[in-house]
């Protein structure tokens, strides 16, 4: 369901860029920034959860946004999406919540706090029929989620209480600057940017990427997706920063994309061949290949954001073909490894 | 006999690798027990945190490499605990030298 939501939604996309695609793709050109946060990547998020927590019940969340992404395709009553959507948060922020339950400390808190990013942007989106004040939250969610986990992974390393503060410090800065983004959007801007940037420098300095880096295969094929990432989070909370979040700004074509595509999708190819197999009960052997959508992936997303920078439509325009091309490849990499996979078991 | 057949298991766990850190379960201190009955083997281990989605591929990871290593085992269970909950101090040595401890 992710699948298909992550092929409609990029279609969707191009055709907002005036690129021609299919027309059957049209019904989700206004709808492209909802479905590719809510149904895609809410969606992925929502499932690496479930299959941590191995609980029947937590599948739930998944499922329930998987079927609001299809209740976007077939058009179904405005409110349906959005509603699914917010049942979506609510399980996921139990499951969550269970978790710090069981340990108390800041990463299960950062992960529960990402949970109910999720349910609210959900709920404004349902509240309001308007899915850009969800957009903050949607951020929020997949950031915090993200930065909890690597929080957790930071636990090898020898403790440093003092980065721990900082760690608390910024989350408290972005979630300020996502409520405040609901009331005055430049405002919100101002703050979720400065949280971000901060969350990318604390990533850069304390995440075990900088270590693990050094090692081979998967391991260094992870560590280069987090470290790419976390310089596109930086780059993107600067924009932000920069009131990238007010529709219509100039850079929030560059902001939103630096922070959807080069953070959070990198992580999503790094993690791929960790979480699909799990996802799928099938084996991804890990290859080389693997750096091939993510090369064109960094590549295509610098084309798209100096575009942005410089205002020039049709080089904007070619690094967003470049995304989508990268995201293809990233299919095409796994459905080949899957086969791979099946031909030496 | 079992503990021969136990120190084989041990050294065939160090190859399983987990991914995040690049570094082997025995060496993170995952592995906490393992019990052989006959030729039945039990391994109990943990996750660094309840939260990590992992638990699956080192599973299946370490089913393979002992079917691998020793194809007389006929049963390999792998039963994950959060009972302790896995602690930094759990790593070797090594493990511990790797990461600048």
């Amino acid at each position: 369901m992710a699948m298909i939501a992550m092929i409609v939604g990029i279609f969707g996309g191009l055709m907002r860029l005036g690129i021609s695609t299919p027309t059957v793709f049209s019904s989700q050109v206004g709808n492209h920034g909802a479905f590719m946060l809510s149904a895609f990547f809410g969606t992925v998020i929502c499932l690496e959860r479930a299959v941590a927590l191995n609980k029947p019940w937590v599948y739930l969340a998944p499922l329930l946004s998987g079927l609001g992404g299809l209740a976007m395709i077939l058009q179904s009553p405005i409110e349906w999406p959005s509603a699914l959507f917010t049942c979506s948060g609510i399980i996921l922020c139990i499951a969550s919540f269970k978790i710090y339950l069981q340990q108390r400390v800041l990463y299960t808190l950062t992960l529960f706090i990402g949970a109910l990013c999720w349910m609210s942007g959900n709920t404004l989106w349902l509240l309001t029929e308007y899915h850009l004040l969800a957009i903050p939250y949607g951020i929020g969610f997949l950031v915090l989620t993200i930065a909890g986990e690597r929080l957790e992974l930071t636990r090898f390393l020898p403790p440093k209480p003092k980065a721990n503060k900082i760690f608390a410090f910024l989350l408290s800065v972005t979630l300020i600057g996502i409520v405040t983004s609901s009331m005055r959007t430049d405002a919100g801007s101002v703050f979720m940017g400065a949280g971000l940037t901060g969350l990318a420098l604390w990533l850069i300095q304390f995440d075990i990427a900088r270590t693990t880096i050094r090692k081979s295969g998967l391991t260094r094929f992870v560590a280069t997706c987090l470290l790419l990432g976390y310089g596109w989070l930086f780059i993107g909370g600067l924009l932000f920063m920069n009131k990238a979040l007010e529709p219509g700004a100039l850079f929030r074509d560059a902001a939103l994309h630096a922070i959807l595509l080069g953070f959070v999708m990198s992580m999503v190819i790094g993690h791929a061949p960790i979480i699909f197999p799990a996802v799928m009960r099938v084996k991804i052997p890990y290859s080389s290949a693997f750096y091939l959508p993510l090369v064109t992936l960094h590549v295509s997303i610098c084309l798209r954001i100096t575009g942005g920078f410089l205002d020039n439509v049709p080089l904007r325009v070619i690094g967003a073909e470049g995304n989508a091309i990268a995201i293809l490849l990233f299919v095409a990499v796994i459905l080949y490894q899957v086969k791979s996979g099946y031909g030496k078991a | 006999m079992n503990d021969n057949l136990m120190d084989e298991l041990w050294s065939c766990l160090c190859n399983v690798i987990d991914p995040e850190a690049g570094i082997n379960v025995v060496e993170l201190g995952l592995i906490y027990k393992i019990t052989v009955t006959k030729y039945d083997v039990h391994i109990l281990m943990t996750m660094t945190s309840a939260a990590c989605p992992m638990g699956d591929l080192l599973i299946n990871d370490i089913e393979q490499a002992i079917s691998q290593a020793l194809p007389d085992v006929t049963t390999v269970n792998v039963e994950l605990t959060f009972n302790p909950l896995w602690d930094p101090s759990m790593m070797s040595e090594t493990a511990r030298k790797h990461f600048g401890w």
